[in-house]
């Protein structure tokens, strides 16, 4: 500890640049915001800038944010949200960084998160909380659903705030396929017969098909339920990777490759490149076809053994410049108004975390009106092919093993 | 007589030139292209009417990349001016050119990867200075060898002269020195600016992508499929060189090299 | 009168060299030692003191070499592709060359930066590009999936197309430059006048001075490629990748107990960079380049 404590101050004399900048060290008063008043922490955060790293992969989500939130978070509040780009491990890095270099004003003060990188984040302690409870709109979130309160079989604790729900779903074309596979042998037969028209994200729109694939192997929606268990993910890993690796020559590009991102899988599949995709949100289906993107014979559906349903959350960094402006950020984007705009088919089109039964009344209604879908399934639809997500580490591993089992094979 | 294949080479090099700067700016105009068409189905200007939309934050970015790149450049002239000079008079002028190769010659995001922390320790992390140094770290090098062809015999002896002569540093720098270097800083400037303004690896980790700079914005575009603000972004990155150019090719020639 | 070092600047030698250091190598030096210590698991909050595993798993781990092998050739068919085309443009077309609109056009293409280079080649060469439609609309392929795979390919085609969209402009002024100062026109004269044939003399004399007088610019831009990001990142297929590609990839991780590896390999990466730089500049002892 010492040695390296050392190390780091030998570097630090060395930085020139230090030399300017060291002296601006300002003792900050240090508020409790855990005991502030909910006035406070609104007034306190008026004419603050605050920083949010989101993953920026999804255009519709980008359009709210930008189109919807920042003038609104401007116009109601006076705060100045900043976007930057990023998500799990370039959070979790950036903090550790930071950790390292002993830094208490973070260069981000919030961020989007769901359980591997929840579970990462809490590992080096990089996350700022309980905050959940102090927020006024917490009280429409029902905290009892388990796919809500349980992230990746963690327990929230308070330290992430539900900001989304969806469930991940396959999508077809209905003109071009006429029954879609919902299992494993189904889907070796349908590589088969239209070769090159699958693949595998290699983000965590992949991670997940892959996860929905290894509970399908397991025998059960619940097979990977509880706490990692190595042995089974060893057993069930290798029949997956041995199912890819034999079926992989019918895969997009004889599986010689994986596309990064999840939006060029969209785009191969509006142009017909791709037969089968996925995604959450149910697929992503209902503002594509609205976009024109997708045709309008596009359906969604879920795995029959399931697939899963997760949300995902808003989190604090530890060393958060601005935690009352966070606080303030997070409470409007988990207001029924923000929720309800977020929810729009023709805009995100992403399913509120709010519990209707605890909403007023007038909301419920709107709700009710808005959000119906005319291309893509509901989540009442899918949810009773649910399964939950297993704990962190299968996520964690497949990202792995996915690369050395099948990519560099 | 045999048939010259010339014109046919010369016609499809400037096929070849252009195409691009016209595919981009349709593309930039276009909206709602799907395969298999050929052609847009909706054009026109509205792609560039978001540059004047504050949310979609392409006149930030812009205005960023300007502010950066004047400010790198002016730097980076000047200091790597002065800093030529003192290697051009050092006995080991070969070897300190040849270091001076090391930070323009590595890949920046393995370079800027392995600097972050520093930058993180003296709060110059996700700021406009810190990626304005960080740039300067790669542009003032290449402006230190740039120069290295103007500290010839003839320019030392003419600073020898005036020192003879009885005039001081001052005045042998700004009335002699500056003067002669005239021509060479100004091509340097335009240079330094150039490999800032294309500047994305550097820019995207010591800014950890909050100091949105037009380089930022083409990827982010890019990484979401938004392929017309992808082009639109594409033009006004492209856009300042082609004036460069138009004023005079010398300033846009050399770079990188 | 001939003196090397004015005397007004001797007593300031030293302050300007300790500024050079400053400016020019710290940066470097420091960004190097902390990748050292870190892959020796010195620092970063996840190590434990210190440990050679991380070398030991990087050296016996068949990725970074192949990483480096693939680099190798893309940057190396890259570069020579590129030379040829510029060699054989400026030799066969240098007197339409020096017409003003034709000269200005050669300079457009350095408008152009990597990424948007990148974008470009993406546009016209996916299989939903420019290029797949226009044969779709021709009647040569009724879907998309048959046309040819060219964007994040095996071969890396896309890359290596949208590399050459980048030097060979360069390579055409750089020559088209050397060809004039060299004074190479008045060189071919002189040999036909001693009874070559052109075309000979040029492939003789005019050939041979370019290349090698090109040498330093094309081993440097050999190591540019090699270290290339932007492109290969849009490009380029998910294995093998380009080092950078790679290390970034290593360094932001989901398993943060393997960063250390990439740091490793920054380190591999840095030090075979900077040998081939010196010893480029070794071979070329006393010439100084300069484009």
């Amino acid at each position: 500890m010492k040695a390296k404590k050392a190390i780091n101050g030998f570097f630090f004399s060395f930085m020139l640049v230090a030399l300017i900048n060291c002296s601006q060290k300002e003792e900050k008063q240090q508020t409790n915001w855990k005991e502030a008043s909910w006035e406070k922490i609104e007034a306190s955060s008026e004419n603050t800038e605050v920083n949010f790293m989101m993953w920026q992969g999804s255009p519709v989500m980008n359009n709210y944010i930008n189109n919807y939130v920042i003038p609104a978070l401007k116009e109601k509040y006076k705060i100045d949200l900043k976007i930057s780009s990023g998500q799990g491990p370039e959070i979790v890095q950036l903090l550790m960084n930071e950790k390292q270099a002993a830094s208490d004003q973070g260069q981000i003060d919030m961020v989007w998160i769901n359980g591997e990188t929840f579970f990462q984040l809490r590992k080096i302690e990089g996350l700022y909380g309980p905050f959940v409870q102090q927020l006024p709109n917490a009280e429409y979130i029902d905290f009892d659903d388990p796919f809500i309160s349980i992230d990746f079989q963690q327990n929230i604790n308070n330290m992430e705030a539900p900001w989304g729900i969806s469930q991940f779903a396959f999508v077809y074309d209905s003109a071009k396929v006429a029954n879609p596979p919902k299992n494993l042998t189904a889907l070796t037969a349908f590589v088969k017969a239209n070769p090159g028209t699958f693949t595998i994200s290699n983000d965590f729109s992949g991670m997940t098909l892959l996860k929905a694939f290894l509970a399908e192997l397991g025998g059960s929606p619940n097979s990977l339920d509880g706490s990692f268990d190595q042995q089974k993910y060893d057993t069930l890993s290798n029949q997956l990777w041995q199912w890819i690796n034999e079926n992989k020559q019918y895969f997009w590009k004889e599986g010689s490759t994986f596309p990064k991102e999840h939006s060029r899988m969209d785009q191969m599949f509006a142009s017909g490149e791709l037969l089968l995709s996925y995604g959450f949100a149910e697929g992503g289906i209902e503002e594509k076809v609205i976009q024109g993107l997708f045709p309008k014979t596009t359906r969604g559906y879920a795995w029959k053994n399931g697939t899963v349903l997760n949300s995902n959350y808003l989190g604090i960094t530890y060393n958060a410049k601005n935690i009352a402006g966070a606080l303030t950020v997070i409470n409007f984007l988990l207001s029924p108004e923000a929720q309800l705009k977020k929810a729009d088919p023709g805009g995100a089109n992403a399913n509120t975390v709010l519990d209707m039964d605890k909403l007023p009344e007038e909301w419920q209604k709107k709700f009710q009106t808005i959000t119906t879908r005319q291309y893509g399934p509901s989540l009442d639809e899918l949810r009773t092919h649910a399964i939950k997500e297993p704990a962190p580490e299968y996520m964690l591993k497949l990202y792995e093993d996915f690369r050395t089992h099948v990519i560099e094979k | 007589m045999v048939k010259s294949w010339k014109p046919f080479f010369v016609t499809i090099l400037i096929v070849l030139v252009l195409f691009p700067f016209i595919y981009l700016l349709l593309l930039s105009m276009s909206s709602g292209w799907a395969f298999p068409q050929i052609i847009p189905s909706n054009f026109g200007f509205d792609n560039w009417k978001a540059i004047t939309q504050s949310e979609v934050g392409l006149f930030t970015a812009l205005m960023n990349s300007i502010l950066i790149a004047l400010t790198v450049a002016s730097i980076a002239t000047f200091g790597g001016f002065i800093l030529s000079r003192i290697v051009a008079y050092h006995k080991q002028k070969n070897s300190l050119i040849l270091i001076s190769y090391f930070p323009y010659i590595l890949s920046p995001v393995v370079f800027g990867a392995c600097l972050s922390f520093f930058f993180m320790k003296v709060n110059l992390f996700g700021n406009m200075g810190g990626v304005i140094i960080a740039q300067l770290i790669i542009s003032l090098p290449y402006a230190l060898i740039f120069f290295g062809s103007f500290w010839n015999e003839k320019n030392r002896n003419i600073e020898n002269l005036v020192a003879t002569l009885g005039g001081n540093k001052i005045v042998s720098f700004v009335k002699v020195l500056l003067p002669l270097a005239k021509g060479l800083l100004l091509v340097c400037f335009f240079q330094t600016f150039l490999i800032s303004w294309f500047e994305y690896g550097l820019t995207a980790i010591i800014g950890l992508g909050k100091v949105q700079t037009l380089t930022i914005k083409v990827f982010l575009y890019i990484k979401e499929a938004n392929f017309f603000y992808g082009a639109l972004s594409s033009c006004l990155l492209i856009m300042p060189p082609v004036i460069l150019l138009y004023l005079n090719k010398r300033f846009v020639f050399n770079r990188m090299s | 009168m001939k003196i090397s070092e004015p005397m007004l600047l001797k007593n300031r030698g030293n302050i300007g060299i300790l500024l050079f250091f400053g400016v020019i190598i710290m940066p470097f030096a420091i960004a190097f030692l902390y990748a050292l210590l870190y892959s020796f698991g010195l620092v970063g909050i996840l190590n434990d003191g210190f440990t050679i595993a991380y070398w030991l798993t990087v050296l016996s781990a068949p990725q970074l070499g192949y990483s480096f092998l693939y680099s190798a050739l893309i940057a190396a068919v890259s570069v020579i592709f590129s030379v040829g085309l510029s060699l054989f443009t400026v030799l066969y077309l240098k007197k339409a060359l020096n017409k003003p609109f034709i000269n200005f056009m050669l300079y457009m293409p350095l408008a152009i930066p990597g990424i948007v280079s990148a974008f470009f080649t993406y546009q016209l060469f996916a299989r939903t590009g420019f290029f797949s439609r226009l044969s779709y609309q021709l009647g040569i392929i009724t879907e998309a999936a048959s046309f040819p795979d060219l964007i994040n390919d095996q071969f890396a085609f896309g890359i290596i197309l949208t590399f050459i969209s980048l030097l060979a402009p360069f390579f055409i002024l750089f020559y088209l430059n050397l060809y004039k100062n060299e004074n190479l026109e008045a060189l071919e004269r002189v040999a036909i006048s001693l009874g070559a044939n052109p075309k000979l003399a040029t492939l003789k004399v005019s050939l041979p001075i370019l290349l090698k007088k090109s040498q330093t610019v094309v081993l440097l831009y050999f190591i540019f490629l090699l270290g290339a990001y932007e492109v290969p990142l849009i490009l380029g297929q998910e294995s093998p990748q380009m080092l950078s590609v790679l290390i970034l990839q290593e360094l932001r991780q989901f398993d943060l107990n393997k960063i250390p590896e990439g740091y490793t390999m920054a380190v591999i990466y840095t030090s075979v960079v900077s040998l081939i730089t010196f010893f480029i500049f070794r071979s070329q002892k006393n010439k100084v380049i300069h484009g």
